[in-house]
């Protein structure tokens, strides 16, 4: 069995000896170090916009930028309060018809009749249009809404986000659904409760923390895309009025300003970035923190 | 009622346990044969070998009840046999009581029949011809019945048992006469007596072990048949 | 004795003595998931305030008939059943009952105990509340008498507001037991409650079992035959969607009609 002095650190548990036992931890340790690096390598992107746009935007911060209009070009001084509360009343439009059509549609989906034909075409349709341009969106939109009404508007541009963002919060709704254990709803249905019921009284709570993370995940995309509030909404340098005038947002803002060749204007575009990723940041902490699972 | 169950246990040493458990009371049983045959050999040869053979195996029984208990109670505990094992395992304990108390009168046997051998014979020795071939025949078949498992024969034993008590009480009556006009031979006339009961006692066992084999066949409790649970 | 069991009434022997005999009644049903027929022809009466336990090996059917008691099995697309099954004298497939209140009737435990991600007390009162009873007062006394009647009162009455998750797994069984009870069923069914327990866990279900057949009939599914045994006073065993047997828990286990019934429980079978 064991021999004593030269190899005394043998024993039941040692190696082979064969060499491989060297290699295989080396290789061990080498792809966990590689899956460790390539982690951090992800968040470099991440964390290096998130940092640019702080060092750019920050300095210039002031209260000013929330209560102020933006300035003519060329002019100093203003800021950009209209669009920040223009990107939040589309956006608040946007979730006001995207929210309780996904969330209702993927009750029907996954708890109604799961494998009706009306279900999978649903489905199906879904995960088609998450891959729709955002300019398809607006250019539905300004065709439903702003050829009908004679009139650019924010109504329009929250009805071409909410067509944009109604997808994905109905895919990851489902997926929320679905995370549900079957356990809960054959117990409910086991004590005599309607489907409603187990929908409203179990499903849905336990579900709530993850379908809002998918709406956070859809306000973050809505309140940053251009493209389809750039030809609905337009654009408006004054506070709005009503849902059925233009009105200005941060991402339009943004990409007005940023190409201007003045300083000002310039210097407002980065403070209007470091306001929209603030937002958004802060959206989905307070969702989280709401709507946290409220036992683990 | 089905007999012999035709498969074997999922588990093998279940079936192993049961099997162990009733090679142990065939021996037991055939070592009992063996020594209730030398000490009737003895009686009636009058050959006081034969009774000490019969004495001195009898150890060898007590032994094998003790063995059978116990691994009664180790099948019972490990493997919690139901119905045909259950009963199977709970006769098998109670039969090997039995064929302990069959050997143990062959021992009273041998041990009175050594006294009578000091004396003269007496003529009414064969007055136990046909008890002790009752006796006898009635534990073979008791032997056999649970060797076969073979409850008909095992029912067919109580009838004979009634048989042997009734030649039991006959010569008994016999002796007792017998002892008032030859007082001098009192001691063999009282001996005979004794043996006859041993061979009543014997027969009475044999009746036990068949009501045991029925229950564990067909699971029919035949004892006390007028009495009801 | 009979050779066919399944065409036998409830010829049982010796002491029982009957509640109702004929409480739950299975009168020829078959079931069929899609083409495949999974209960041929079950004729069965099963008595009130009396435990009944099912055995058989796995696929023999006595879940599938079990869950049938409370059209759970409607919940699985693409079922059809025949036959009927009438519980104290009324069609569970009458047009007139409303599933909904079959089941409140009906009290069910599930091989995995699966209380809601709730606290203990809101469990309890899930019942009622679905019910529209929402009264403090109401709702108070009802999670003392279930609780009391799983024997859990005393483990948790200090804790009815936290979460039912953080429960051992024989705690959150008897909790869900205590859920089955709350809207007062006259039926309790239940689908191998134990085999996910330890052995202490198990043993206290057992015994509650034993209390609560005083005042429900239970239908207990098993694999655990011992179980079957000690807790029950009726046994049935199925075989393949067959019913083989029927009779006094004593007499499946001392001495079964049976030759199926009696390989399968001295574990000669296969």
């Amino acid at each position: 069995m064991t021999s004593t002095a030269a190899h005394s650190d043998k024993n039941f548990f040692s190696a082979d000896g064969k060499g491989t036992s060297v290699f295989r931890l080396f290789r061990n340790r080498f792809l966990t170090g590689l899956c460790i690096a390539l982690s951090l390598l992800t968040l470099v992107p991440l964390f290096s916009i998130v940092i640019l746009v702080i060092q750019n935007g920050f300095p210039f911060l002031s209260a000013n930028l929330f209560t102020q209009l933006p300035p003519a070009p060329g002019m100093d001084g203003g800021g950009f309060g209209n669009a920040i509360l223009g990107t939040l009343v589309m956006v608040g439009i946007s979730l006001m018809f995207s929210v309780p059509l996904g969330i209702l549609a993927a009750i029907f989906v996954n708890e109604y009749a799961p494998v009706s034909w009306l279900a999978s075409a649903v489905r199906f349709v879904a995960k088609l249009l998450t891959g729709i341009p955002s300019i398809i969106c607006g250019v539905f939109a300004f065709a439903a809404v702003v050829m009908t009404t004679h009139k650019f508007s924010a109504l329009a541009g929250g009805i071409a986000l909410a067509i944009l963002i109604l997808p994905t919060i109905l895919l990851t709704a489902e997926q929320a659904l679905l995370g549900v254990p079957y356990a809960f709803r054959e117990a409910s249905f086991g004590v005599g409760a309607t489907p409603f019921q187990t929908i409203w009284r179990i499903v849905l709570p336990e579900a709530m923390p993850a379908i809002m993370t998918g709406v956070m995940l859809a306000v973050a995309r809505a309140a940053g895309e251009t493209a389809p509030v750039l030809f609905t909404a337009l654009f408006s340098q004054n506070w709005i009025k009503g849902i059925m005038e233009p009105t200005a947002s941060l991402s339009v803002l943004i990409y007005n300003f940023a190409s201007l060749p003045y300083a000002y204007h310039i210097k407002l575009a980065w403070s209007a970035s470091l306001v929209l990723v603030a937002l958004v940041t802060l959206s989905n902490i307070l969702a989280q923190v709401i709507f946290a699972p409220k036992h683990r | 009622m089905h007999k012999e169950p035709s498969k074997v246990h999922t588990i093998s040493i279940f079936t192993t346990a049961l099997d162990q458990l009733r090679s142990s009371v065939l021996k037991m049983s055939s070592l009992a044969q063996l020594n209730l045959k030398n000490s009737i050999k003895g009686l009636l040869e009058r050959d006081d070998d034969w009774c000490n053979n019969s004495i001195a195996d009898d150890e060898e029984i007590d032994l094998l009840e003790m063995q059978i208990d116990h691994e009664g109670i180790e099948v019972m505990s490990r493997f919690q046999p139901v119905a045909s094992d259950l009963r199977e395992v709970i006769s098998s304990i109670k039969i090997g009581a039995n064929i302990e108390r069959v050997a143990d009168q062959a021992v009273n046997i041998a041990r009175r029949a050594r006294k009578l051998n000091e004396h003269p014979q007496l003529p009414e020795l064969h007055l136990l011809d046909h008890p002790i071939r009752l006796a006898l025949t009635m534990f073979d078949d008791a032997v056999r019945s649970f060797a076969e498992r073979n409850d008909a024969l095992a029912v067919e034993l109580k009838s004979r048992d009634k048989e042997l008590d009734q030649l039991n009480r006959e010569l008994t009556d016999v002796l007792i006469n017998r002892m008032q006009d030859d007082s001098a031979n009192l001691p063999s006339y009282l001996n005979l007596i004794f043996i006859s009961r041993c061979l009543e006692r014997i027969g009475d066992h044999a009746c036990n072990i068949a009501e045991d084999i029925v229950f564990a066949v067909s699971a029919q409790d035949i004892r006390h048949p007028t009495k009801q649970l | 004795m009979t050779t066919e069991a399944s065409q036998h009434p409830l010829e049982l022997t010796n002491d029982f003595a009957p509640g109702e005999t004929n409480f739950i009644k299975v009168d020829n049903f078959k079931f069929f998931y899609g083409k495949k027929e999974a209960l041929h022809g079950i004729n069965l009466e099963i008595p009130s305030r009396r435990v009944t336990a099912f055995i058989g090996p796995s696929g023999c059917g006595k879940s599938t008939l079990l869950r049938n008691f409370n059209r759970m099995n409607e919940l699985i697309p693409g079922v059809r059943h025949e036959g009927d099954i009438t519980i104290h004298g009324t069609s569970i497939y009458d047009p007139t009952v409303e599933i909904i209140a079959l089941r409140r009737r009906i009290g069910m435990v599930f091989q995995k105990s699966n209380p809601f991600p709730m606290s203990i007390f809101e469990n309890i009162v899930y019942p009622l509340r679905i019910a529209g009873q929402n009264t403090r007062s109401v709702l108070e006394e009802t999670v003392e008498r279930c609780l009391r009647s799983a024997a859990l009162w005393d483990e948790v009455k200090d804790r009815l507001h936290d979460s039912a998750l953080g429960l051992s797994g024989g705690q959150m069984q008897r909790l869900c037991i205590a859920r089955a009870v709350a809207s007062r069923p006259e039926i309790l069914l239940m689908d191998e409650p134990c085999s996910a327990l330890d052995p202490i866990a198990t043993a206290k279900v057992e015994e509650l079992i034993i209390e609560l057949k005083k005042d429900f009939t239970i239908v207990i599914v098993t694999h655990n035959m011992q179980q079957a045994s000690r807790v029950s006073e009726l046994t049935a065993f199925f075989y393949l969607g067959n019913l083989v047997e029927f009779d006094n828990t004593r007499k499946i286990f001392t001495n079964p009609s049976m030759k199926q019934t009696e390989e399968y429980i001295t574990g000669r079978f296969g």
